[in-house]
């Protein structure tokens, strides 16, 4: 039974590796793909016109990024940026983006 | 020669100043109209059903300027959101500059 058990709680870890994203990958790739834009931080864009990305949902930033290399939303500079990502990228970034403290709230 | 370097640097500002983008929304203005944002944007964990599941992004505190540009992509269709292209399609560019002047001084920092 405690085999059993241990044997669960392993198959259990090894599922949520392989579902959760790799946060440090994704701030590595933001490094070198986001920040000059975006700010290091996700909060201090370069040019009013770019959005601020730290603490914005992880899934509404991983939906944008598919819309982008997918060609559904219209963005050169996004569009060439987000064409050469893999899956798994998109999910790193969209994970450590929505991970960093920022300004972004609900307030009516 | 001093005074033509002041007037040069004078007439570089203000020329600097005219390249701005136009001027900010109003953001009182805007308080008539905004609920038809906070309906789906300021309930915290809002699910957008249609046509992909993922939560609303949160507006307050993003800057003005991406609002705007937001907004006047799905109005020209290089966004699409079923419920975003029909609500920006509405709306004037100066409400748009006002919606945005609005939320983007409701970020958690910018109070």
């Amino acid at each position: 039974m405690k085999k059993l058990i241990a044997v669960a709680a392993l198959a259990a870890l090894t599922v949520q590796g392989a579902l959760a994203a790799d946060i440090a990958a994704g701030a590595k790739l933001a490094d070198a793909q986001c920040a000059a834009c975006h700010g290091k931080d996700g909060k201090t864009p370069t040019d009013p016109t770019y959005p601020k990305i730290a603490g914005q949902y992880s899934d509404y930033l991983l939906k944008a990024l598919n819309d982008y290399h997918k060609g559904l939303r219209k963005n050169p500079v996004m569009a060439a940026i987000a064409k050469p990502l893999s899956k798994s990228d998109m999910e790193n970034l969209a994970a450590y983006f929505g991970s960093l403290p920022g300004p972004l709230t609900h307030r009516k | 020669m001093k005074r033509i370097l002041l007037l040069l640097a004078a007439a570089v500002a203000s020329a600097a100043q005219a390249q701005q983008p136009p001027a900010a929304g109003d953001a009182k203005a805007a308080e008539p109209y905004v609920s038809m944002c906070a309906g789906c944007h300021s309930i915290p964990g809002y699910q957008s059903s249609f046509p992909y599941v993922h939560r609303v992004p949160k507006i307050a505190g993003q800057s003005a300027g991406y609002i705007e540009a937001a907004l006047r992509a799905y109005a020209k269709g290089e966004r699409n959101h079923p419920t975003m292209t029909g609500l920006a399609k509405t709306l004037s560019d100066k409400q748009i500059a006002d919606i945005a002047a609005y939320y983007a001084e409701r970020g958690a920092t910018a109070r």
